[in-house]
């Protein structure tokens, strides 16, 4: 409720409120937009974007509404917008090119460093719809119930799109790595 | 319960957040269904390696400059606001109107002196008045002429920020100026950064005052690429009344290429126009 009180004083002409706002949420918007484009200089830039247009935008904050969902709706609104402005370039993780093919000791450690990597990877490869919902789940720790707001849609969808984009990274994942779980 | 309908909760379960009766009925499903403990033994050492993916990222060196960058937006924004409103009054200083007499006489007497002393000095004192109206109306010019080349100046800088500030430096300036005009219809058109784009749409409201400007919004919305800006220039038509605009919204209504958002936008700025109309 913090979140949305803040909100209301910024939408009343208290602008200098945001940067409460930004404070908070500026880590989690700055690694929504890494993990979607893998590219650091591209997250900060889209990441300012996001909090420009919640100061312009902040007269269609809906008071009732969760901050957190309104957000990363502007997120990938912003992210949609970059998206038909280039070619989406996700850029594979340099370490994972690296690594591609190269024999490794068996050492846990580098073990561990090679899934990570290929992990990655396969997240780097997965379609942008799919990928999003997992960052939301997965990384941003969203609450269902937030992502079905985002994303405009009930929550049972939100269910079934985390479990394909799960079985879609897990088969990527055991398809680069060439072994399954048993 | 199917394997399907178990499987779709596998992610909340591995998140901890199925609840009780949902996580019994999902271990007695596992319990006689080796296809679905696969499935969770998979989904499982994936997200247990998502984790080390997420920490990877948290590790990040933190971003210093964003909250400068930031800071300076806002106060670009503030001062904008600060100079798109006119300056509230500020309440009556008890200081300033201390001397001020209260009685009405006193007031009248002060009044009738102070009006001869204005007639007195009209008509004695050299011929300055005359020769110092001109200079502050030339000190004005120059004032408004700076304002105008600072604000061209700061909008054809290489930085977003700067020409961002050029946008909100344009609401200094008194009189519609051609030239500014131009730049910040160049602005909505050309300016690579959105934010410049959406900020100098704003700004245009100052200096549209003739047709010529309304039309050249209506054709800049068709070669944009945001549908935030595409659909700030169509409120700003209608903020304008640019009852001119109507077929050129018409049209952008009908075209499939658009956003369905900024057609629906032009649908309603049309019926607005007709109702203002």
């Amino acid at each position: 409720m913090e979140d949305e009180l803040t909100m209301c004083e910024v939408r009343e002409g208290a602008v200098g409120k945001l940067e409460l706002l930004f404070d908070r949420h500026y880590p989690g918007i700055l690694h929504y937009f890494q993990y979607l484009t893998s590219s650091r200089s591209l997250s900060e830039d889209l990441a300012q974007e996001v909090f420009f247009r919640v100061l312009k935008y902040r007269h269609t904050y809906q008071p009732e509404g969760n901050f957190r969902a309104w957000l990363y709706q502007i997120a990938r609104r912003v992210y949609a917008d970059q998206l038909s402005k280039r070619k989406p370039e996700v850029a594979m993780p340099e370490e994972a090119r690296e690594i591609s093919g190269a024999a490794l000791p068996p050492d846990r450690e580098f073990q561990k460093k090679q899934e990570t990597l290929m992990l990655r990877r396969a997240l780097a490869a997965m379609p942008g719809d799919k990928r999003e919902v997992l960052i939301m789940s997965r990384f941003l720790e969203l609450k269902y119930e937030e992502i079905a707001a985002v994303l405009e849609c009930e929550v049972g969808t939100v269910k079934v799109r985390v479990y394909r984009a799960m079985r879609d990274l897990s088969d990527r994942f055991f398809a680069l790595s060439g072994e399954r779980a048993s | 319960m199917n394997c399907e309908r178990i499987r779709e909760q596998i992610p909340e379960a591995l998140a901890g957040r199925l609840n009780t009766a949902d996580r019994e009925a999902l271990v007695e499903h596992l319990e006689g269904c080796a296809g679905c403990r696969t499935e969770v033994a998979e989904l499982n050492a994936v997200w247990r390696g998502l984790e080390t993916v997420k920490s990877g990222m948290d590790d990040a060196a933190p971003d210093t400059g964003a909250k400068v960058r930031f800071q300076e937006m806002l106060a670009a924004y503030q001062a904008g606001m600060a100079a798109a409103q006119p300056a509230a009054r500020p309440a009556v200083n008890a200081r300033r109107t201390a001397w001020f007499p209260m009685q009405p006489v006193w007031r009248f007497a002060m009044a009738a002196g102070l009006l001869l002393a204005g007639v007195l000095c009209g008509r004695y004192l050299p011929q300055s008045g005359a020769g110092g109206n001109l200079e502050m109306a030339q000190l004005r010019a120059q004032v408004e002429n700076l304002h105008q080349m600072v604000a061209i100046s700061m909008l054809q800088q290489q930085s977003p920020s700067a020409r961002m500030r050029g946008v909100t430096y344009t609401e200094k300036i008194a009189q519609p100026d051609p030239q500014v005009l131009d730049a910040l219809l160049q602005a909505v058109n050309h300016d690579a950064n959105v934010n410049v784009r959406l900020s100098a749409v704003d700004a245009l409201q100052k200096f549209a005052t003739g047709p010529e400007v309304a039309l050249a919004m209506v054709n800049s919305i068709a070669e944009q690429e945001s549908p935030l800006v595409q659909i700030a220039l169509i409120d700003m038509l209608v903020q304008l009344d640019a009852r001119g605009a109507a077929p050129g919204l018409a049209r952008i209504s009908k075209d499939m290429k658009m956003d369905e958002m900024v057609r629906q936008r032009a649908v309603w700025a049309l019926r607005k126009l007709e109702v203002q109309g």
